[in-house]
């Protein structure tokens, strides 16, 4: 029984040997091909994130473009931030090195009309025309904003020579907008640069129309 | 099977740009466009889409009364209509339904939301 039992039982051994080794190739070469997976499908998620951000930006620049023939470089800027951020509430402000003031320039969206021109504070627009750079309230410290700055979500440096000459104001967000998302950052420094190209070109422009 | 037509309106270029590399990327449907509700009445009627992606705010005639002429129209009352707007409130929402639009989607576009929706009343 012993000797039969061994005999018996040696074929089973061997067989359960090779199936858990058959197992564990299985086990292994499945978890490698889910690793695998996993990192094509982020890699494909990285250039699908990019493709979208592409998009994007092509379509923002395609309508900066066409802003220069057509004269409307103010509300080619309100329409890619309405379609493609998400507000509808912007206006674009001049500033001042000489007088250090901000003046309203244009506005969409938001009753700024009563608006005089205002020093640079230590708010949003002061850190924005001293520190030459965007401002976004997400990042403000707390306590630091003007009234007129109450609502406003970023205000985006234009720059001229790398000097400060203006700034987009974006206000509220459309209330099925959250906050901004990376894609935003990504457009808004798009226009932080083209926007003030363009917004230059114009004036120049007018510059040479006018007699 | 037969290539799907939309019709894209929008008074927005920035829009219409945008959602056309979405759909020369990611699909074949045929693109037609129109810039205001007014020629998109036209448009529907020449091209018989298959599907309606309709600004609400335009010039001229905006996308519910669009929407309404459409509905009203037997050339035209059945093809599906998906309203595109910056207004995502609830009371901007209940009047783009009872304009007769078969559904709604706010802007900022979200392509995958767009394209799974398109799908969903194309049949793919």
């Amino acid at each position: 029984m012993i000797g039969s039992g061994n005999r018996n039982r040696l074929p089973v051994e061997a067989g359960s040997r090779k199936e858990l080794q058959n197992d564990q190739t299985w086990v292994s070469s499945g978890t490698e091909e889910l690793r695998l997976r996993v990192q094509q499908r982020s890699l494909r998620e990285q250039l699908e994130r990019n493709h979208f951000l592409l998009q994007r930006l092509n379509a923002a620049s395609a309508r900066l473009i066409q802003s220069l023939d057509n004269g409307d470089v103010c509300e080619a800027i309100a329409e890619i931030i309405a379609n493609l951020i998400g507000s509808e509430e912007v206006a674009i402000f001049d500033f001042s090195r000489a007088e250090h003031t901000f003046s309203l320039a244009w506005s969409w969206g938001v009753e700024l009309s009563a608006l005089e021109p205002f020093v640079a504070g230590a708010g949003m627009f002061g850190r924005a025309a001293h520190e030459g750079l965007s401002q976004f309230q997400e990042r403000q410290p707390v306590g630091v904003l003007l009234p007129y700055e109450k609502n406003l979500t970023a205000c985006i440096t234009l720059k001229a020579s790398r000097e400060v000459v203006g700034v987009i104001a974006i206000f509220g967000l459309l209330p099925q907008k959250n906050g901004l998302e990376w894609v935003d950052y990504e457009l808004l420094k798009f226009l932080e640069t083209y926007a003030a190209v363009a917004l230059q070109f114009q004036r120049l422009q007018g510059k040479q129309v006018a007699p | 099977m037969a290539t799907k037509k939309i019709l894209l309106v929008d008074d927005s270029c920035t829009a219409r740009l945008v959602n056309r590399m979405i759909f020369s990327h990611k699909t074949n449907y045929v693109l037609v466009s129109a810039v205001d509700g007014k020629e998109a009445v036209d448009r529907a009627k020449e091209e018989k889409p298959d599907v309606i992606l309709m600004d609400v705010i335009m010039p001229r005639m905006t996308g519910l009364e669009a929407c309404r002429m459409l509905k009203q129209d037997k050339e035209t009352h059945k093809i599906p209509v998906i309203l595109l707007t910056t207004r995502g409130e609830e009371k901007y929402v209940q009047e783009g339904y009872a304009s007769g639009c078969s559904d709604y989607l706010t802007k900022p576009v979200n392509d995958v939301e767009l394209l799974d929706l398109l799908k969903a009343y194309l049949g793919e």
